[in-house]
């Protein structure tokens, strides 16, 4: 099959397996890492038997591939198993919300990045040559250079202690058309201003070289020559191909907001996945860790998969190809 | 045309951000129904009213307190102080504890003891309802209660811990027995609980969560790790209900309408914030009433001029941390090593200095307001000089070579405290000992498999005698005696307090048995915690026990 239809369903089966091989390793690393929940749940006060027992009743005895088929029978049919760390809770019943939660602000600041670092970075090499191309670029790498660790007590006490402009912390959910939304709140604005700042200086610098050597190429000079007016230029020929590239980022940039969900979940007070992904570890919550792992591992995928399709939108030659590039 | 979409499609996603920042400054100014709190604007010219931002509505009468998930609100699975915090408020049992940490009746209105100290009658109030008013509790539900913390598929690490004294305990925790024959219903208010020896403690294992009484009817076959739904709206007893738990975000209780002893909780609502966060910044921005304070705080704390000094307030835990030494294995099975190690550490340094006064240095193994605490106890001296010369007798600090201790830890690096021992031990004795840290399930199955050299450990009182401390973890006999230590002379003397009904007496034989242990030196006792924290002055009645007890009754918020 040709053209995008036939390219996505090539990606989209790729899917399962590359989930298959992920739950795989991810299954045998947790199960061969020493130490399991029986134990931390024994705290180390309790008989050996009795660990013994917990593991027994719980199917920890035995082989790894037979526990592996188990537990894969069960996610298929919707079974995430059940939680460790909040005994009682079904995983599935667990992770959505808290997917839902750091979906929400990470796709306000994946917007926002590209919002703010686009004309960033078309500005500053407009302005090439001039004082104002290293400050703009300067301030926003200022910005990504401190880490998210000091950025957040220090935003912290200006803007909550200090200013009491905002909550320090916490997650408010209101109810907009039944759905339960926590960016509308003023919890929301401080991570995802400490989320944004540094991810702008990125995308700014990448769309300002990008700027520059389209400004370069000779059909630029020849818009110019026809007396296009400079605005013109630069929105149709000059930002219009810098952005391609930039899509590509657009991946990248989503896994490292994925990834700096942990920290500023934690530190903030954010029910999402990232604290949820933390708590588990520590507690060797194979159920959750695995549906978290496998979760991630699939918005990851499906996000490329929508970058590759952007690309075809914004580039007509890359549709026409149809590669099955991986990820 | 291409770029006409592209430019429509910025054009909109930019009109929506403009749109939610929009909705959410409606939302903030105080618009908004269900939030309608201060009015704060969003742009900022106006100074923000007193009481700041637009924060979650503050009930009148509730206190905010910050807390994490319970691992688990069933009391018969319940092992750690974390979860034990929510269910003694949830949840009662037969006896509890009054504010001065005497143990006195809770469901049950009275008990009498049998002359040979072996069957305890209790009397039950008639008046305890569980929380939806459906029913009492009677002797039945406690049977119940007890027997399902023991048996074998409950799977419960803290049921033989608290109920192991009763007759039949253990042939029904193996599965031997069908019924706990130590646990009989004489009639709906009567229970009568047989123990196999007399013990002057065993009245304490019973004010532990273990025991305390669950609603059959809801709680049915589930275990510790299945079924556990009921959990999430559980149907107790206890002073306060719970309203609302939602994971990872807030618990909410409410006071028990019906409840049965006075006072009767005053409290509006309790809400605990589970979500994490800086606890310190959010009580100094007055989203929470009451925080603890770490070493890195303590100091600006503690200084005069600081406003939240008047709010600092300090209190005795019931506990004990400690290096401990596998004395099995060599050279830790010679005292002098052991003793020498011990005397190189200048504990005052440690609980001073470095732990800015929120620990006390210990000299016994006992902490402070324990029953049985030996304040006359000197313990082993800081003495480098001596350490020395013990060593040198016992072979030189060439014994002490590749020799590592080991500590739970997640990747960071090891506490401030530890890097301070092991470096008195270079400085005064010449020993290089490493530091190997691992994760916690990992290190408590080494220290129970006795796969370790020193350890790093900690001991909290379940229960405030002395024998939660010395007969637990250091006779020979005890599963969790983790240094193996093993004195004929101890093990008598902790045999011997384990029944001995007169109370005086039978702290004299604790304290023997302390000394005997700290000159033995199976562990280096190194300091005893005082945790400091904050408390808003409207807050009243707040006690801080050195344990977990039901105290929030007791609390009053003064506006």
């Amino acid at each position: 099959m040709q053209g995008v239809a036939g390219y996505v369903i090539r990606r989209l089966a790729l899917v399962p397996v590359i989930l298959l091989i992920v739950s795989m390793v991810t299954f045998a690393l947790g199960r061969l890492a020493p130490s399991d929940y029986a134990e931390i749940y024994a705290g180390g006060r309790s008989r050996p038997e009795l660990i013994e027992r917990i593991r027994e009743q719980r199917g920890l005895n035995d082989p790894i591939p037979q526990q592996y088929v188990r537990w894969l029978g069960d996610f298929v049919t919707g079974d995430f198993g059940e939680s460790v760390i909040y005994r009682g809770a079904n995983v599935e019943d667990v992770i959505f919300p808290r997917l839902w939660v750091t979906v929400q602000y990470n796709a306000v600041v994946l917007v926002l990045t590209f919002l703010i670092g686009i004309p960033v970075g078309t500005w500053a090499a407009l302005k090439r040559g001039t004082w104002l191309d290293p400050l703009a670029i300067g301030a926003f790498l200022f910005f990504a250079s401190i880490p998210v660790v000091v950025s957040i007590p220090l935003l912290q006490w200006l803007l909550a202690v200090k200013l009491d402009l905002l909550p320090t912390s916490g997650w408010e959910v209101r109810e907009v058309v039944g759905i339960k939304i926590g960016v509308l709140s003023e919890q929301a604005i401080m991570p995802i201003l400490i989320m944004t700042l540094p991810g702008v200086a990125g995308v700014a610098r990448y769309m300002r070289s990008q700027v520059l050597e389209v400004l370069d190429q000779d059909y630029v000079r020849t818009a110019r020559a026809k007396g296009l007016q400079d605005m013109t230029v630069v929105g149709r020929h000059v930002v219009r191909n810098a952005l391609l590239p930039i899509a590509t980022i657009m991946g990248f940039e989503l896994a490292a907001l994925l990834s700096g969900s942990i920290f500023i979940e934690t530190l903030m007070g954010i029910p999402g996945i990232g604290s949820y992904a933390f708590n588990s570890i520590g507690s060797r919550d194979y159920d959750s860790i695995m549906a978290i792992v496998l979760i991630g591992s699939a918005a990851f995928m499906f996000a490329n998969l929508l970058v590759d399709i952007t690309y075809g939108f914004i580039d007509p030659r890359v549709r026409l190809s149809g590669e099955t590039a991986l990820v | 045309m291409e770029t006409r979409r592209l430019i429509y499609v910025l054009t909109g996603v930019a009109v929506a951000i403009v749109l939610l920042i929009g909705v959410l400054v409606v939302a903030t100014s105080g618009g908004d129904d269900d939030n309608g709190g201060s009015a704060s604007d969003g742009n900022g010219d106006e100074s923000p009213g007193p009481t700041g931002p637009d924060l979650p509505d503050r009930v009148e009468g509730e206190l905010r307190l910050f807390g994490s998930d319970p691992i688990t609100l069933d009391p018969a699975c319940a092992s750690d102080a974390g979860s034990a915090e929510y269910i003694v408020e949830i949840f009662s049992g037969l006896l509890g504890f009054d504010q001065d940490l005497n143990v006195v009746p809770d469901v049950a209105e009275s008990y009498d003891t049998s002359p040979d100290g072996t069957v305890y009658t209790f009397h039950l109030r008639t008046n305890v309802l569980f929380h939806d008013a459906s029913r009492r509790v009677t002797a039945g539900d406690f049977k119940f209660s007890i027997e399902r913390a023991l048996h074998p598929d409950t799977l419960s690490t803290v049921g033989e811990v608290y109920l192991d004294d009763i007759v039949g305990a253990e042939e029904y925790a193996d599965g031997a027995a069908d019924e706990l024959t130590g646990v009989k219903v004489i009639d709906d208010n009567t229970l009568e609980i047989t123990i196999n020896e007399p013990s002057a403690f065993f009245l304490y294992k019973l004010t532990y969560p273990t025991s305390y009484v669950v609603d059959q009817r809801e709680v049915r076959d589930a275990t510790c790790f299945e079924g556990a739904e009921w959990t999430l709206n559980p149907n107790g007893t206890g002073p306060f209900r719970l309203q609302e738990w939602e994971l990872g975000q807030r618990i909410e209780l409410v006071p028990n309408d019906g409840y049965y002893l006075e006072p009767q909780p005053s409290l509006a609502q309790v809400t605990y914030l589970l979500s994490g966060g800086s606890a310190l910044t959010m009580y100094e921005n007055d989203e929470i009433d009451l925080t603890g304070v770490g070493v890195n705080d303590i100091e600006s704390i503690r200084d005069p001029n600081n406003e939240l000094n008047a709010e600092f307030h300090q209190f005795d835990s019931l506990d004990v941390f400690y290096v401990a030494f596998n004395t099995e294995e060599p050279p830790f099975d010679d005292v002098k090593v052991r003793q020498a190690l011990a005397m190189a550490i200048d504990k005052d340094l440690i609980a001073n200095e470095i732990l800015a006064g929120l620990v006390a240095p210990a000299t016994g193994i006992l902490p402070p307001g324990m029953k049985g605490y030996n304040a006359g106890l000197d313990g082993l001296p800081y003495d480098p000089d001596a350490a020395a010369v013990l060593l040198e007798d016992a072979g030189g600090p060439g014994i002490l070579e590749d020799v590592v201790i080991l500590a739970t830890g997640r990747g960071a690096s090891p506490s401030d405290s530890l890097e301070a021992i092991v470096a008195m031990w270079e400085d005064n004795l010449g020993v290089t000992i490493t530091i190997e840290q691992q994760d916690s399930g990992l290190f408590f199955q080494s220290v129970q498999d006795h796969d370790y050299q020193i350890a790093s450990l900690g001991w909290i009182a379940d229960y405030p005698d002395p024998q939660n401390f010395l007969d637990l973890k250091l006779h020979s006999e005890s599963p969790i005696n983790d240094s193996q230590y093993s004195n004929s002379e101890v093990d008598a003397l902790l045999d011997q307090a384990r029944s001995e009904l007169d109370e005086a007496t039978r702290l004299d034989l604790y304290q023997q048995a302390e000394k005997l242990i700290v000159e033995d030196a199976p562990w280096i006792p190194l300091t005893h915690s005082k945790p400091g924290i904050l408390i808003k002055p409207n807050v009243k009645g707040y006690e801080t026990p050195p344990f977990v007890i039901e105290n929030l009754r007791y609390v009053t918020i003064e506006e």
